[in-house]
């Protein structure tokens, strides 16, 4: 009798984009109960429902877009059929992804007043809930700033303390962290973690990331194809690792390990944090041995010529303080440079001087050995080619085919050139089949995938990729980075502006760190990954992968993993070196040794083993 | 993100503290007697004193530069437009083929000149000092439906934002080679396409998430709307109110009674 949300058969379809067109369907029977002061997460890979379904809960849905709604949500005692969603706000407070819609005032003490002032309160009471609520995302100090002047963990925060305000019965927050850097994410995390602890409130959070996930939630529900398939403990659902890749979702990093061990070797591991996992995997008798030191560095293109150089570059706007500072870089033809940092530390404006959007203050930037001074954006376009953050900022054209071939087009190529390479371009990224499809109604990852396509249809030696997986689930991360890799084998030098540290650490051979406009470090990912202090001074942190293995280099391991791959293929390695330096050990026999000679091979890995 | 559509700045003084109502009143008192006071001196004595209104209030110098270097362009090309195109009146100081150029003349141009920076600044003496919040309430207050000032500030709110996908956009465009703003007129025109398209996308996608946070923040709950911040007319409000009201009404009688400042 306590579930305060009810959730019963929902069937939920869009009305039709166009006139007589066919509506959409996007629930398909959905069923969910929600105790009192529970936590649940709800996951799922894009576009299967999740943002609809929060939006059903406080009758967003049906009531303001249409469509067609069957089945019953209840929140509260209130049905959603008979109360609009100005009435339903009291009891659902709703947390949309995007911070930017739902900041709408000019001070973040006025963004916070709305939503009571929508009540009717009374001023006095008003004033106390909203030095309660900032208070407890603690924005107690900004209350006259613009929300606009706000950092993006900032905005989150604040928009999660204008519902709070109005003291909702339920929480609903979608993806809360998607798209801040770490700073961003830690300080959201541990106000939804204060939220938790100490309010016992009643949350749902849609989010994609396992790790937040494990830590928080007191139960998962898996969201695939308008309906939940699967729910249970976060230690349950988030072991059925091969399930939820099949749905296309990530798993913790050390979770994924625990698979592979128990995969390959037999083993019934159950770890997810880099203590279990440190206790279980220490456990295992491995004597201290002296690890040849092999060559781990990527083998770099032979011919050594420099795709971009970067001497002495300063930049700022207007009269601002410098956005960038002191900075060089020398980046190889073929080379794979990550650059990292937190937002506000000048990696944007770093790449914007490789096609010319921006010109250095002082120092120069080459790009194929030519000064980009005296060269126009255009000129430069097809050398670099670049990525923006999000897809919408290009996508305008009525048909994917005429997306791809408008860079060609203003690159001056013939109608047959365009033809051939837009073509080809399409087929390369299986899109084919959708060339006169309009980008605009496509989901999110395809619309990425459509605008890659289009810069990659240029040819520019250089590819710039700001933020490319942000948005992205799991499996869209994958197919992305699997395309960069083979780009990048091609031997299209890769600059990936990111904050996933993963990615970082499987896919680039080199990483720049920028803090506040400088260069805090520039060298091999490997070596980088290793000085935890350097990474900590820019508040980042290297994967837990990482991590685990340097805890066990006293064990005899390697200690510098990048990858989960990496870790077990060392782990391993060391098994067998002790098996030979003992020699005996019945219970270890020749059989399990040759299956795991056999399976060294990482056939049927998925195509990259991260886990974000 | 630049915040360059709002003209408001901070300071803790008098006028900041002025109910808007007052100062859009002041408005309308200053809108009334320029407009009915022509002489020069009525004008240059009304912008000096605005002036000093505010230098009370706190408005930094440099504020008072941007606005002028912005009102000086039109007010030298009244200077020297108005003479030429009012070639009536006695005393002729300059004549070549059809342009007279006459004391009467001159002295209307500079009338004018003057009339329209003192409106100028009499406008600026509300932007500067209300914060955009306030001005909305205060018209509210006088009885622009809630939904309109709602609208009004939604707008005023997401201009740097538009703005700002805007610049994205076409960088982003730029980026794929695209050249915008070169040839002729039309061209011109037509290289804008690829930028506005997405920029109303995205727009349209911002109203409709928009829409969706406003309801979820109780809009249209049913119940009467409260304000944490209700406007209510102080000391000097009341102060000030009835005095531009009987200054209006002994300017009025001056200028029609007597035809004084014609």
């Amino acid at each position: 009798m306590d579930d305060v949300v009810i959730v019963e058969n929902v069937h939920y379809a869009y009305p039709p984009l166009t006139p007589g067109g066919e509506p959409i369907p996007v629930l398909k029977g959905v069923n969910l109960r929600v105790r009192r002061g529970e936590f649940l997460a709800l996951m799922g890979p894009t576009g299967v429902g999740k943002t609809t379904l929060c939006l059903t809960l406080n009758g967003i849905l049906p009531h303001l877009m249409g469509g067609t709604f069957q089945g019953k949500v209840v929140v509260a005692g209130m049905d959603t059929r008979e109360h609009g969603p100005g009435e339903m706000s009291r009891q659902v407070g709703l947390v949309f992804q995007d911070p930017e819609s739902q900041l709408f005032n000019m001070t973040v003490e006025g963004e916070v007043a709305f939503g009571l002032e929508s009540l009717g309160l009374s001023p006095s009471e008003m004033e106390e809930r909203i030095a309660w609520a900032l208070e407890v995302v603690r924005l107690s100090g900004l209350r006259q700033r613009h929300p606009l002047q706000l950092s993006g963990g900032q905005k989150k925060r604040l928009a999660i303390a204008t519902v709070l305000a109005m003291r909702p019965q339920v929480l609903v927050l979608d993806e809360p962290v998607t798209g801040l850097d770490p700073v961003g994410r830690h300080e959201v995390l541990s106000v939804v973690e204060e939220l938790k602890r100490e309010r016992e409130a009643t949350v749902i959070m849609v989010e994609q990331d396992a790790e937040a996930v494990l830590t928080w939630a007191d139960r998962v529900v898996i969201m695939e194809e308008g309906r939940l398939v699967l729910e249970g403990s976060p230690r349950q659902v988030l072991s059925q690792v091969e399930s939820l890749h099949d749905w296309g979702l990530a798993v913790p990093q050390l979770g994924e390990l625990a698979h592979l061990f128990n995969r390959r070797q037999g083993t019934s591991f159950h770890f997810f944090t880099e203590d279990e996992a440190y206790s279980a995997l220490a456990d295992e008798p491995i004597s201290n041995i002296q690890y040849p030191v092999p060559d781990t560095q990527h083998p770099t293109s032979s011919e050594h010529s420099t795709a971009v150089q970067v001497e002495d570059l300063c930049y700022r706007y207007d009269d601002g303080p410098w956005a960038v500072a002191d900075i060089n870089l020398s980046v190889e033809a073929g080379e794979f440079l990550a650059i990292i940092g937190q937002n506000g530390s000048g990696k944007t404006t770093l790449v914007k001087h490789l096609n010319g959007l921006l010109r250095p203050t002082r120092g120069r930037v080459l790009v194929l050995g030519q000064d980009t001074a005296g060269q126009s954006v255009g000129q430069l376009a097809r050398k670099v080619g670049y990525l923006f953050q999000n897809p919408d900022h290009q996508i305008f054209a009525p048909t994917i085919w005429e997306e791809v071939a408008f860079g060609l087009r203003n690159l001056g190529f013939s109608e047959g050139e365009v033809a051939t390479h837009a073509t080809e371009a399409l087929a390369l990224f299986g899109l084919g089949d959708h060339a006169d499809t309009p980008p605009a109604v496509l989901g999110y990852g395809l619309r990425r995938k459509v605008t890659l396509a289009a810069v990659w249809a240029m040819r520019p030696q250089v590819l710039v990729l700001d933020e490319p997986t942000a948005g992205l689930d799991w499996r869209g991360t994958c197919t992305l980075m699997e395309e960069v890799t083979s780009l990048n084998s091609q031997g299209h030098t890769i600059i990936l502006v990111t904050h996933d540290m993963k990615l970082v650490a499987e896919f680039a051979r080199q990483v720049l760190v920028l803090d506040e406009g400088r260069a805090l470090a520039y060298g091999p990912t490997r070596q980088l990954f290793q000085q935890e202090a350097i990474l900590r001074q820019a508040f980042l942190a290297p994967p837990p992968i990482t991590v685990l293995a340097r805890r066990m280099r006293p064990y005899g391991l390697r200690g510098d993993s990048l990858t989960v791959e990496e870790f077990y293929q060392d782990y391993t390695a060391l098994q067998q070196l002790d098996k030979e330096q003992r020699g005996r050990s019945p219970e270890q026999s020749e059989g399990t040794g040759a299956e795991e000679q056999g399976n060294r091979v990482p056939a049927t890995l998925c195509p990259c083993d991260l886990a974000p | 993100m630049s915040f360059a559509f709002d003209l408001y700045i901070d300071r803790p003084s008098w006028l900041h503290r002025l109910d808007p109502r007052t100062k859009l009143a002041f408005v309308a008192f200053s809108s009334v007697l320029l407009l009915s006071f022509s002489h020069p001196f009525v004008s240059a004595a009304f912008l000096l004193g605005i002036h000093g209104i505010l230098w009370s209030g706190k408005v930094p110098a440099s504020r008072l530069r941007w606005a002028w270097q912005r009102m000086w362009p039109i007010t030298i090309l009244i200077l020297l437009l108005w003479p030429i195109f009012y070639p009536q009146g006695e005393e002729v100081l300059w004549q070549v083929w059809r342009i007279r150029i006459t004391t009467q003349g001159l002295c209307q141009g500079l009338s004018m000149a003057l009339r329209v920076d003192a409106l100028a600044f009499a406008f600026l003496v509300l932007l500067f000092s209300t914060d955009q919040a306030r001005l909305v309430r205060g018209l509210v207050k006088l009885g622009l439906p809630y939904e309109w000032g709602l609208t009004l500030a939604i707008a005023m709110r997401y201009l740097p934002t538009l703005y700002g996908i805007y610049i994205t956009v076409s960088e982003a465009q730029q980026a794929r080679g695209w050249v915008i703003g070169e040839g002729n007129f039309v061209r011109r025109i037509k290289s804008y396409l690829p930028i506005l398209v997405a920029v109303i996308v995205m727009a349209l996608r911002l109203a409709d998430n928009l829409s969706m946070a406003l309801s979820a923040r109780g809009f249209q709950s049913g119940a009467r709307r409260t304000y944490l911040k209700d406007l209510e007319l102080s000391l000097a409000d009341k102060v000030c109110l009835p005095l531009f009201a009987a200054s209006l009404i002994l300017f009025l009688i001056f200028r029609l009674r007597h035809g004084l400042g014609a």
